[in-house]
């Protein structure tokens, strides 16, 4: 087995306070002491990972989740408050606009500059100094001053360079977003054909596409901490779902709670996936109040079944309706027993079950809602709602919410 | 610490002479007028108005005697006034680009002395036209000397710019500090006109063993040797070692605190 590339082991990282004069020399004293500074930011919390050769590794989370840090620990930037980084290649870092540009020069100087801090020496420069023009494109601009560019001229100019320093590990920070449509896909056909020659990425960014596209494995930070690590999709799927959680729990706070005091009630709602194998899959319960909190997971194209006993204090029927929608509300697909013209089975004289079974559904992986309400029997009044969470696992690129049957021609 | 062979010093160099020197088509004139100037004003004072005294037994003129030790001096101050600066005027670079830190202050030093030295040279040129001895041979001995004293900016350097990240006071302190070192070397006076319990604690600044040397080189075409001049080469570089390993120690917490 190859060594590993870059081994993160342990690593914490702390920003000491250091507003106040007397901060930094407090802060100042600890480090002569050669302790660590107390108090202040836990930016980085035991983080672990091995990068291989050859491989590419992404990196998600929300804004402030230490991502960028990290990436400084690992070029070298910054040291790590506690644990051990190691790097055992020739790294080519791109971590922020223009970084180690000088605005008061031209373009010109400014490549000579980056080249040298890049390891480039200025024999190997010249030599590659038209691929670097050629691949930034920005034509007569690269002799006027750089704080005259805009910042995808700076970006350009910048990914000209690195590209053309041949590294062993590309390191980015979500930079590329700057640069327009045309430059963006220069960039990704470099990227894939700089890991088709065997090198290794390891990338920031927040457009999943991108990370699902260009990267193997990825690595969810939340709030600092590593919160999920390994193969891309199942990642990046984890963290959509949890995003749409997230925006769900927000609108509803924001609406009114449908009132449970309706006459027609919901006794007990299950859900239930059966697998297109014909394996049973986990059926979690759910008359406990709880219930929500759990999840049903199901493989993509693997069908969904719910039960739903409703309870009736005049012994009418009433209608039920069954909804699937994603996660942070959108609605996918309902339909009422009215509609369908699906009657009950009357367990007692108020209570009656309600069955559905959707066949081989169409969601694509990602993270869903599957609601049940009861109506009044006249299919007018909404009058009790429950929803039971379903995850549906698979790799995919697909975009949407359902896979429509398509074929190329 | 093979300098010369990495491109980014010589980068940052060449960056710091342009932006500080040669901004503009005069820059490289102000940098000989400047000194040339302050040297007149400094020549006016002392002769006319406090009656400078210098040891006047070799028969040298108070502005040679000045001049030759007064560049010099420009260079060592204002390399450690400027490269004190450097980290912090970088945060930006020490933030985002990993590359060893000690370039900076190093380089900006090294820009100084480059430049200084070509001043210095136009002046001893101007000296020699005005009627002024100087000795060539004593100026190509005297740039060993030179070398030293460029190391040892560089040393007191790689200290002050780290620490000024940490407390930004040095900034504040350290121009009359200079000042301070400034009048208690002889550049302006000779150390034969002070009292003998003063010149006892001058012979402990090592910018007395400097300006003293060069003197006796440039202008006297000597070399009198002490224990100093055998100790010197092996301490400035000591010192400058004990500062790379001070600048190196903090070098990562820098982003902490910028």
């Amino acid at each position: 087995m190859r060594p590993a590339l870059v081994r993160v082991d342990g690593v914490s990282k702390y920003y000491p306070r250091v507003h106040r004069p007397w901060e930094r020399l407090r802060a100042f004293a600890a480090l002569v002491a050669g302790r660590e500074p107390q108090g202040g930011a836990r930016v980085l919390q035991d983080i672990s990972l091995e990068i291989m050769p050859g491989e590419s590794f992404g990196i998600i989370g929300e804004n402030g989740a230490g991502k960028s840090t990290l990436l400084k620990v690992l070029t070298g930037v910054i040291s790590p408050s506690r644990g051990s980084v190691s790097v055992n290649a020739r790294v080519a870092a791109l971590l922020e606009l223009g970084a180690g540009f000088q605005p008061e020069f031209s373009g010109m100087d400014n490549v000579r500059m980056k080249a040298s801090l890049l390891g480039l020496s200025s024999k190997q420069l010249n030599q590659r100094m038209d691929d670097i023009l050629a691949f930034a494109d920005i034509g007569e601009y690269v002799h006027e001053p750089v704080k005259h560019y805009s910042s995808g001229m700076v970006v350009r100019l910048g990914f000209a360079v690195v590209a053309a320093s041949d590294p062993e590990i590309l390191i980015t920070d979500e930079v590329l977003a700057v640069g327009d449509e045309s430059f963006q896909k220069k960039c990704i056909n470099w990227i894939e054909s700089f890991l088709h020659r065997g090198n290794t990425l390891l990338m920031v960014s927040h457009s999943m596409y991108l990370v699902q596209k260009l990267c193997q494995r990825a690595l969810w930070l939340h709030e600092g901490r590593a919160r999920q690590q390994g193969e891309v999709f199942e990642v990046t799927q984890s963290y959509l779902a949890w995003h749409e959680l997230r925006s769900a729990k927000e609108k509803l706070g924001r609406e009114a709670q449908p009132g449970n005091g309706g006459m027609y009630r919901i006794d007990s709602f299950t859900l239930h996936g059966q697998g297109s194998t014909g394996v049973a899959q986990p059926v979690i319960d759910t008359s406990g109040e709880a219930g929500g909190k759990v999840e049903v997971r199901l493989g993509m194209g693997e069908d969904i079944g719910a039960d739903m006993v409703l309870y009736s204090p005049d012994g009418r029927p009433p209608v039920a309706l069954f909804g699937i929608g994603r996660a942070d509300g959108t609605p996918v697909y309902g339909v009422d027993s009215d509609f369908d013209r699906a009657g009950p089975l009357q367990i007692d004289p108020h209570r009656f079950r309600y069955r559905i079974r959707f066949n081989a559904p169409a969601l694509l992986p990602g993270s869903y809602s599957v609601r049940g309400h009861a109506m009044d029997p006249e299919g007018l009044r909404l009058c009790d709602t429950t929803e039971r969470r379903l995850r549906v696992m698979g790799d995919s690129r697909e975009w949407g919410f359902v896979r429509l049957p398509h074929d190329w021609s | 610490m093979n300098l010369f062979s990495n491109s980014i010093f010589t980068q940052l160099v060449s960056r710091s002479i342009r932006t500080d020197y040669l901004e503009n088509l005069t820059g490289f004139a102000w940098l000989i007028l400047q000194p040339l100037l302050l040297l007149a004003v400094y020549a006016f004072v002392f002769t006319n108005i406090f009656q400078a005294r210098i040891p006047n037994d070799a028969g040298i003129g108070f502005v040679p005697y000045l001049a030759v030790a007064f560049w010099p001096w420009t260079a060592f101050s204002e390399a450690i006034l400027k490269g004190s600066n450097t980290v912090v005027a970088n945060a930006a670079l020490i933030g985002k680009v990993a590359f060893p830190g000690e370039l900076l202050p190093l380089s900006m030093v090294s820009a100084t002395f480059v430049m200084h030295t070509a001043g210095y040279l136009a002046v001893l040129i101007v000296l020699q036209a005005s009627g002024t001895y100087i000795h060539w041979l004593g100026v190509a001995l005297a740039l060993p000397l030179l070398l030293l004293l460029w190391l040892f900016a560089c040393a007191i350097t790689l200290f002050t710019s780290a620490l000024q990240v940490f407390v930004r006071d040095v900034a504040q302190i350290l121009p009359p500090l200079m000042t301070f070192w400034f009048f208690t070397t002889p550049i302006l006076y000779g150390t034969s006109l002070l009292p003998e319990s003063l010149r006892a604690w001058l012979d402990w600044n090592p910018m007395t063993w400097f300006v003293s040397r060069l003197r006796d080189l440039v202008l006297l075409g000597q070399y009198p040797l002490s224990w100093v001049d055998l100790l010197a080469p092996v301490l400035v570089p000591a010192l400058l070692w004990l500062g790379l390993k001070f600048f190196r120690r903090f070098a990562g917490h820098f982003e902490d605190f910028l």
